[in-house]
């Protein structure tokens, strides 16, 4: 298990935890970040990353990925 | 009878080319009471008793951003005869999570399921039968792009609104959630709208606290209701609100899996992925964005549209109509007065800021192209890293971006940042960027003081980023703005080739903002000043003066002016110049050239630079040009500030932060320009300079008091140091 921020670029993930405010959590759940839905990381850029998730992109910044567990 | 009906779905679902597509020109543009997300609402083509309604593109029914709280209160609040829903086809699983939301209102509902040419070239199946039996509601597959299918989802929707039936949302959660939300419905009906009772039943499971509020539940049934809440969460082991999200999803997943057949299951690399690869790539991402904007900026303000400005003001306005008008006026005898006030006062005053137009356009349509290829998103994924370094997000970049055009829509464009304080702190600093209009104000003071140097106009526009990055770092300090910005979480749209009907039609909504002042307050404006300055009080008494000193314009100027002469302008030419710049910011030189008595001047004035060059040092000039540049805007922008800002306290708080800022960085670029340059010794002016000075040197680097990024800060690099170790 590890936070989303230090996981490799294109390995399929499982989400284990999203941590953080109720409000941060609610848009990342609205966004499809849930527990259990596979993401793939496809790019980075600094802190920041794009993931894949089901089948949309999502742009976050790394304070973000640091609250999400991924396995 | 008027049928009501709504559109709603997720951002990029295609809802704005649907809506257009249904409306056509029909529409009415406003917005929602008491908030400044934007309104839209038109009536159907060939149906004129069916209103179209769009809601903002929204990701759920949950009240948290404004975007949310408007589209759920019209929902519930004013109850249209039906929804259509619009939903990506090739995005089905997320854009479905609003469907459940929207299907438990009990209001006639269609599903639209949209982009289907793309997943019929995907080779993707979506069984729309299977789909509509599972979520109780019609499905229509549609592609708004293509005019397929739209008109046949508001048909249905027509028809179901004329029916009033009301809609059974199916049974989405499982069995002790369920019987949960029974419980809670049993408990509050007779309370709510047995329309609504299940939606309302769910939103106090989740325990939403508008629902709460408005429903002032008394204390027992409170309880009564808590208890099932609770008992429920301890069997499942979650929160509610997790509960319900989690079994919205599983049940979606449940539907698709039946009704959509994948061609390619597992991840392929799509062309989007593929582009952005390149494009957000971390060496290449920023010299791509520079190379795009050059090229915008190139095309927009340097080649094509400094050739239609020079076509507008030389020749439409300076010859056709100018010349035209003039032996018009001496064929008719017209006494002078009125032929000085048309000529010089209105279409002098009106034509400078008509000139604009053409190149305005040229730039809003690139910068439209951009934003619906899908470029800009990206643009403000990777502006975020430095954005975020001064307490701005990536998102605040878009503004400031269409406000290096015209500041009005550039303002308008911080709607998209839901965070009130980051949207706050955008609009007060967007309009630091020369705007187009201001390029005349750069192109007087180069052309008079420094023989046209390339870096003056350079330095304009490393000023106004300065001064964005300056006031982000001070007000960041501050307690209305304390706190980092907002998390950047984004959806990046799949990149599309562009439809020329959403490109045009953003092109104009931006450029009517900039073209709509010429008529209102710019030719009032016009008419005002080219009357102060022709008349005046001399010996033979009240009239039409030959000196513009004797003019009102020279008494009112000069009378104020002593509050720029610490910044080496306090002449009443130049104040009156500061003050036609707050009505057009493009006047400031035409107004500048009838004080001096120049009827007809060049777009940057230059038949007065050799009076400029006399009356003024080259410090004083580059201080007016500054101060001119960050002081508070044109009315126009003015106008755009009080709307987004939605109150009064924040609009003066925002053109008086602009105003004192504009006037301290003039002070000190002239104390110490002119310090250095020998033309003023040390004095009262270079002591206010230093104290401004310190001032802002303290603002800058005093701890924040407000911030948690420090901590924050040392846990990533904590973590960092884990990964190396590893």
């Amino acid at each position: 298990m590890l936070p989303l921020s230090m996981a490799g670029t294109g390995e399929a993930l499982s989400i284990f935890k999203v941590s953080g405010k109720d409000e941060v959590r609610r848009h990342l759940a609205e966004l499809g970040l849930v527990v259990g839905q596979e993401v793939t990381v496809v790019n980075r850029l600094g802190e920041n990353l794009i993931l894949q998730v089901k089948d949309s992109r999502i742009a976050l910044d790394g304070r973000l990925a640091n609250r999400i567990m991924v396995t | 009878m008027s049928v009501k009906i709504a559109l709603a779905g997720n951002p990029n679902s295609g809802k704005t080319t649907m809506f257009n597509d249904l409306t056509g020109s029909n529409q009415r543009v406003g917005n929602w009471p008491g908030v400044t997300v934007e309104k839209k609402e038109g009536r159907l083509k060939g149906r004129s008793d069916v209103i179209i309604q769009d809601l903002p593109g929204i990701y759920s029914l949950s009240p948290y951003t404004l975007e949310e709280v408007v589209a759920r209160s019209y929902l519930v609040g004013e109850k249209p005869d039906a929804i259509i829903n619009i939903v990506d086809g090739t995005n089905i699983e997320r854009n479905l999570y609003l469907t459940t939301q929207l299907i438990e209102l009990g209001i006639p509902t269609v599903v639209a399921v949209n982009m289907i040419d793309v997943v019929r070239k995907n080779g993707d199946v979506i069984d729309l039968k299977k789909l509509g039996s599972a979520l109780g509601c019609e499905v229509v597959a549609t592609s708004a792009l293509k005019g397929e299918g739209s008109k046949e989802a508001a048909a249905r929707a027509a028809a179901l609104a004329e029916e009033k039936r009301g809609l059974s949302a199916p049974s989405v959660f499982e069995g002790s959630v369920e019987h949960a939300i029974a419980h809670i419905e049993e408990s509050i009906e007779g309370l709510v709208e047995p329309r609504f009772l299940r939606w309302y039943a769910i939103k106090l499971f989740e325990r939403d606290g508008k629902v709460m509020e408005e429903l002032h539940l008394d204390r027992a049934l409170a309880d009564h209701i808590e208890e099932h809440i609770a008992d429920c969460e301890e069997e499942l082991d979650d929160d509610s609100e997790s509960i319900i999200t989690n079994q919205r999803y599983a049940y979606i997943a449940k539907v698709v899996s039946q009704a959509v057949k994948k061609k390619h299951t597992g991840r392929k690399m799509s062309v989007s992925d593929k582009i952005d690869r390149i494009v957000t790539n971390r060496i290449l991402a920023l010299p791509i964005f520079v190379a795009i904007m050059a090229g915008v900026y190139y095309i927009s303000i340097g080649s094509v549209g400094d050739w239609t400005v020079g076509f507008m003001n030389d020749t439409l306005f300076g010859e056709w109509i100018t010349g035209g008008l003039t032996a018009l006026f001496e064929g008719w005898n017209v006494a002078p007065w009125l032929s000085g006030l048309v000529i010089e006062g209105i279409v002098g005053g009106v034509g400078a800021v008509l000139g604009f137009v053409p190149q305005m356009l040229i730039l809003f349509l690139l910068l439209s192209i951009l934003e619906d290829v899908g470029y800009m998103a990206r643009v403000a994924f990777i502006m975020d890293r430095i954005f975020r370094k001064f307490g701005l997000s990536g998102k605040s970049f878009i503004p400031m971006l269409i406000g290096s055009g015209c500041g009005v829509p550039g303002v308008m464009a911080s709607r998209t940042i839901e965070n009130e304080r980051d949207r706050r702190m955008t609009i007060m600093t967007t309009c630091f960027i020369p705007c187009g209009a201001k390029l005349p104000i750069i192109g007087m003071i180069s052309g008079a003081f420094f023989d046209n140097a390339w870096w003056v106009a350079t330095s304009a526009y490393f000023v106004g980023v300065a001064a964005i990055i300056v006031s982000g770092i001070i007000l960041k300090k501050l307690r209305a703005f304390a706190g980092d910005a907002a998390p950047f979480v984004m959806e990046l749209p799949p990149y599309h080739s562009p439809a020329a009907s959403n490109v045009l039609r953003a092109t104009w909504e931006r450029g009517w903002s900039f073209i709509k002042r010429a008529g209102t307050l710019i030719l009032l404006s016009a008419v005002v000043i080219w009357f102060l300055q022709a008349f005046g009080v001399t010996s033979a008494g009240f009239g039409m003066v030959e000196d513009n000193n004797d003019s009102l314009l020279a008494a009112i100027g000069g009378a104020v002016a002593f509050i720029f002469a610490p910044l080496g302008f306090g002449i009443w030419q130049a104040t009156v110049g500061v003050v036609g710049g707050l009505v057009a910011k493009e006047n400031l030189v035409t107004i500048m050239a009838v004080c001096y008595g120049f009827a007809e001047v060049g777009e940057t004035g230059e038949e007065i630079w050799g009076i400029l060059n006399t009356t003024f040092t080259p410090i004083a000039g580059y201080s007016f040009m500054v101060f001119n540049l960050l002081c508070a805007p044109c009315f126009a922008a003015m106008g755009a500030i009080k709307r987004e800002m939605n109150s009064p306290k924040w609009t003066v708080g925002a053109i008086g932060y602009m105003c004192g800022f504009a006037y301290l960085v003039s002070l000190m670029i002239y104390q110490f320009g002119g310090l250095i340059t020998g033309e003023l010794s040390f004095g009262l002016g270079t002591v206010a300079a230093i104290v401004v000075l310190a001032g802002l040197l303290y603002m800058l680097l005093r701890k924040n008091r407000y911030s948690e990024y420090g901590g924050e800060l040392s846990v990533n690099a904590a973590k960092k140091d884990v990964k190396v170790n590893a």
